[in-house]
């Protein structure tokens, strides 16, 4: 009894691990699109808004042979590592994958071959919707990679209740002409608010955003039109980072890292009090506020114009299903879905004729209604805001690694903020070793 | 000094009887008896073979190329030592290891010190005895993940439960654990710390209990306070044991990488761990490097150097190991 | 190499070994201090449960909040659907069910082999497989992954399977057992009768082994189970194991930190409940394995 016991486990043990084997083997979820339904899967990062705008939804009903599996993830960075990791690998891949602008130029030089040309599904035809520049981008030589979805023309949030507390003016036109001169108006504001606020109370979430939206008010940033890395030599990006480091050395950075758990609980806790706010800006501090609603408005950026982000969405070579998902990203960037992604999350549509709706241009957003009455909140006119920095905007030449090149300057603001390093150390350590580590190999 | 003492025999298994031994049999287990052990052992090799050496082999041969992560499935042009020479001038990389350093002592030394403490507790008649052993091992059930996550949220700056201990029992205020070197390090640390510190009191706590009564009893006549028997006679009896948790202690903190990736919770700085690297340690560097700069060729070279970290420590613990024990 | 003997079944022979202190009884001292690593052990047990039934909202109240709320099954349920939690622990199961599998039968393979069998080469043999315990994880990570991409395993639950099938822990635990487990004479006289050494195996070492075998399965189930690097590296959101989800529930894009806090409660479910159940065997099979190097 004793042996066949013993065996009879032994050969249950043994098929387990065969059956277990067996089913791992096979449990790699590649949906087989059997006559019924295919599943798109869609991948993107942050805040695109088809969720939040009921469009994917909208397009199940619209087509029911469909089915969208979506997931997000909050650090582009993240997203940015899987997706080339997926790219080599070849497993992983969505049949939507969100590529965002910072690596727009990266795809474009050194990943052309891996993503599909729009213009053999009909993407030719759609040119003329877009922003010349913003379709120009996405194209490698004659090979259009992405459909854009949105821009991010720029402006400034706040939250009204602490402006009031202490003493600033609430009301937008107000505010907007405390800087109106440019961005000295706004430290000098800051400096304002650091003398009367509590103690943890500071003007902004970090310097790094605020940089983010110096740099984007101008053409040339970190390459220029030929190619060539000129981030330790352009003006412009010492100009935006001198101008940074008066708020980062200046007390006013509650020195936050953008998009982290820690920044998103400080939404809440009233650690900053603006944010540099290009309009995709505007659908997180949506959701991560969301108790907040009628504490923020918006206010004009300094200097105007302006341009932060955008992203396209683009199929990778990998997708079983690449007509359908091209029947998809055309549907969510024409213009009607832009213009319902920007009612949403705020969102600027890369789609001219979305941004010529006159429903866009007048839209408002009862969420950033704060310094109004209470009892008959008038809600931010964003469609005026961002439409008016969007016709402002220079399109800015890009690189293939815009994206490392802004995260290694947003850690060193970082240590200037916490007061790890002087601002020269800083800049010094960026453009001897970060940026070189970040770009070259 | 060896203690061994063979256990009673337990049941015995029924045995086939044989009759006349023939030949071939003979033969057959004269065979059986030679080769079989290596195919005993062959499944280990194998796995470690395929999966093990090989890598190793190949990381080593990637590492003297410039592989790139973008294009992973071409080897990338002849790089010869470059990748480790840029590496030894890099200060990115001495960083790193001087923080790993630093973690690997911060979360080894408590860790241990209170486990011998906590076993020596243990090691008493105690009410409950099983109680107490699973809710000392409890934290090792976690997974890094979980337990940083949590441990993030802990020591958050602003509202963090720690920060508000140290505000309201020591009157220090808003450490920022995440932006800061030492404070993040001593936090990093104690996640380690809480989570390994049961497993080891336990390991003492059954080398301890296996100390013959007798030496105790004769230091007792000796007239030696409880603290002093302790000393010289629980600790040297444990040294072998206690080295052994080092050894695996120190190797498992070579290669940190979960609890200082995640304490950041997110953001630009998780992988540099923090704005300046206060706490990047070296398995971070390499995943920088490799997957989030895509520069494998750099990151294999990374991964050497640590291999060779590793067993240069384990040599120098060894010999130390042996010197203390010839001295005896 | 020296070794620690095992307590022997007899109450007064486990007696005489113990120590000093084995055989005074706790004082108040001794109850207290533990009562304060009990608290610090479970503390942030009990916050995450208080904090995943919560919402954010309490979670960032100074000073702390510590009474549970209302929202614990919301929140799970909000997990499970924001990252494949579902999919993650099942996948997590098969991947500890089958690398425990495999440990615990090539280790016991190799460790009664290096126990008890003499061939040459043996010490040798035994060098390197206490030498692959030192060679870090991260050497192999780059060519395996290039491996895997090459088997077309990327994202696929065998790469994260195979690499660890058979541990140098697992083949080192089991030895040291099976030294003092496994009597000499059983397996000479075994032999002498003519039985291969797989029936040996299978006959008279494998149930003296049992003990050991299961605490070993226990212990590689709960450490493959808790794994984050290499399934990081080698799978992705559609496949996850726990600790991939956990990750990416704690870097997506959710807004509520109990969601993400019930996520990982729900990941450290099973291997705590595994715990609690079995927890006396797997301290028991710590106890026993403790060795000296």
């Amino acid at each position: 009894m004793f042996r066949t016991r013993k065996k009879a486990v032994a050969l249950v043990s043994a098929l387990a691990a065969v059956v277990l084997i067996a089913s791992g083997c096979s449990s790699s979820s590649d949906n087989k699109s059997g006559g019924s339904s295919t599943t798109l899967k869609v991948r993107l990062f942050g805040t695109f808004g088809y969720k939040e705008a009921g469009l994917f939804d909208q397009y199940q009903k619209l087509h029911p042979n469909i089915k969208i599996d979506y997931t997000t993830v909050e650090q582009e960075a993240t997203y940015w590592t899987a997706l080339q990791t997926s790219l080599s690998s070849g497993a992983g891949l969505g049949d939507v994958q969100g590529i965002e602008v910072g690596r727009i130029a990266a795809v474009t030089s050194q990943l052309s071959d891996k993503f599909v040309d729009l213009n053999t599904l009909g993407a030719s035809s759609l040119k003329d919707n877009f922003y010349a520049w913003k379709w120009q981008e996405s194209m490698a030589g004659s090979k259009q990679l992405g459909l854009g979805t949105d821009i991010g023309p720029l402006a400034i949030c706040y939250r009204t209740d602490l402006f009031k507390a202490a003493g600033l003016p609430t009301d937008p036109t107000q505010v907007s002409a405390l800087w109106a001169n440019g961005w000295d108006g706004y430290v000098a504001a800051g400096q304002q608010y650091k003398a009367h606020a509590k103690a943890g109370q500071y003007w902004t979430d970090t310097a790094g955003g605020m940089f983010n939206a110096v740099i984007g008010q101008s053409t040339n940033q970190y390459y220029d039109a030929s190619g060539k890395l000129i981030a330790d030599s352009n003006p412009a990006v010492k100009a935006a980072w001198d101008e940074s480091m008066k708020v980062a050395a200046g007390g006013l950075s509650a020195k936050l890292s953008q998009f982290s758990t820690a920044w998103n609980v400080a939404f809440t806790t009233g650690t900053f009090a603006t944010l540099a706010c290009p309009s995709w800006m505007v659908g997180y501090i949506k959701s991560e506020a969301g108790a907040m609603s009628g504490q923020w408005n918006i206010a004009n950026i300094p200097g105007g114009g302006g341009d932060w982000g955008g992203s396209y969405l683009s199929i990778p070579k990998g997708s079983k299903h690449q007509k359908e998902a091209y029947d998809l990203i055309n549907w969510l960037t024409s213009a009607e879905q832009q213009a319902a992604v920007f009612k949403a999350v705020g969102n600027f549509p890369s789609n001219s004729k979305a941004a010529a709706d006159p429903t866009v241009a007048s839209a408002t957003d009862k969420y950033f209604s704060g310094g109004t009455d209470p009892n008959n909140p008038v809600g931010a006119p964003i469609g005026k805001i961002f439409g008016d920095s969007a016709a402002k905007l220079q399109p800015a030449i890009l690189g293939p690694h815009d994206g490392d090149v802004k995260n290694a300057i947003s850690t060193a603001i970082t240590r200037v903020e916490t007061g790890r390093q002087s601002p020269d150390a800083a800049w010094n350590q960026l453009m001897t070793k970060d940026i070189p580590a970040a770009v070259g190999s | 000094m060896a203690t061994t003492i063979t256990p009673q025999s337990t049941a015995t298994p029924t045995q086939r009887r044989r009759g006349i031994r023939d030949r071939a049999g003979d033969r057959r287990s004269r065979w059986d008896q030679k080769f079989s052990p290596y195919g005993f052992v062959a499944p280990f090799f194998i796995v470690f073979g395929a999966f093990g050496l090989y890598p190793l082999v190949w990381t080593a041969w990637v590492s003297v190329h410039h592989t790139e992560l973008i294009n992973a499935d071409q080897m990338g042009g002849w790089a010869g030592f470059q990748n480790y020479v840029n590496l030894l001038h890099d200060s990115f990389f001495w960083n790193a290891f001087r923080n790993t350093v630093s973690l690997a002592i911060l979360s080894a030394v408590p860790q241990l010190l209170m486990a011998l403490g906590l076993a020596h507790l243990l090691n008493y008649k105690l009410r409950g005895s099983t109680f107490w052993r699973i809710s000392v091992l409890a934290p090792f059930a976690t997974s890094v993940a979980a337990a940083t996550v949590v441990f993030a949220q802990l020591f958050n700056r602003d509202v963090g439960t720690v920060n508000y201990v140290l505000h309201t029992v020591f009157g220090i205020s808003n450490v920022d654990f995440t932006n800061s070197k030492w404070p993040a390090q001593i936090a990093i640390s104690t996640i380690v710390i809480w989570r390994w510190t049961g497993y080891n009191a336990l390991i003492y706590l059954a080398a301890m209990q296996s100390i013959p009564n007798e030496l105790y009893e004769a230091a007792t006549v000796d007239g030696a306070s409880q603290w002093r028997q302790f000393r010289e006679v629980t600790i040297p009896s444990l040294r072998p044991t206690i080295i052994f948790t080092i050894i695996i202690s120190t190797i498992g903190s070579i290669q940190l990488f979960g609890e200082p990736l995640l304490f950041s919770s997110g953001g630009t700085n998780a992988v540099t761990g923090g704005a300046d690297r206060q706490y990047q340690t070296l398995a971070m560097y390499f995943y920088e490097r490799g997957f989030n700069n895509g520069h494998l060729g750099r990151a294999a070279a990374v991964a050497w150097l640590m291999f060779l970290i590793i067993v240069i420590f384990v040599i120098i613990n060894t010999l130390i190991a042996r010197r203390m024990r010839d001295s005896e | 190499m020296t070794t620690v003997a095992i307590p022997a079944p007899s109450r007064a022979h486990k007696n005489k070994l113990r120590g000093a202190g084995g055989q005074r009884a706790a004082g108040w001292l001794t109850y207290s201090i533990l009562t304060l690593v009990f608290l610090l052990s479970v503390f942030p047990f009990f916050w995450t449960i208080v904090a995943a039934s919560t919402s954010n909202t309490e979670i960032n109240k100074v000073p702390p909040n510590l009474i549970p709320g209302p929202n614990l099954i919301k929140n799970f349920h909000a997990a499970l659907t924001n990252v494949n939690m579902g999919t993650a622990l099942l996948n997590s199961t098969i991947v500890s069910g089958c690398v425990a599998l495999g440990t615990v039968a090539f280790g016991t393979l190799a460790g009664f082999a290096f126990a008890k069998l003499k061939f040459r080469g043996r010490n040798v043999l035994l060098f390197i497989t206490i030498g692959t315990t030192m060679v870090p994880m991260q050497i192999g990570i780059v060519p395996l992954y290039m491996l895997m991409n090459k088997l077309h395993l990327i994202g696929r639950l065998p790469a994260v399977i195979l690499p660890t099938l058979v541990t140098a822990f697992g083949v080192f635990f089991l030895r040291q057992y099976l030294i003092r487990a496994v009597p000499d004479d059983l397996v000479e006289a075994a032999r002498i009768d003519g039985a291969s050494l797989l029936r040996i195996f299978w006959s008279v070492v494998v149930p003296l082994a049992r003990p050991a075998m299961a605490v070993l399965g226990m212990l590689t189930f709960m450490a493959t189970w808790n794994d984050l690097f290499w399934p990081l590296i080698v799978l992705n959101s559609d496949n996850p194991t726990v600790q991939v989800a956990i990750d990416n529930l704690n870097a997506g894009y959710v807004p509520d930190m109990s969601v993400i806090l019930a996520g990982t409660l729900l990941g450290t479910i099973p291997v705590l409940a595994v715990f609690i159940l079995l927890g006396r065997q797997i301290v028991g099979g710590i106890m026993q394995g403790a060795i000296k190097g």
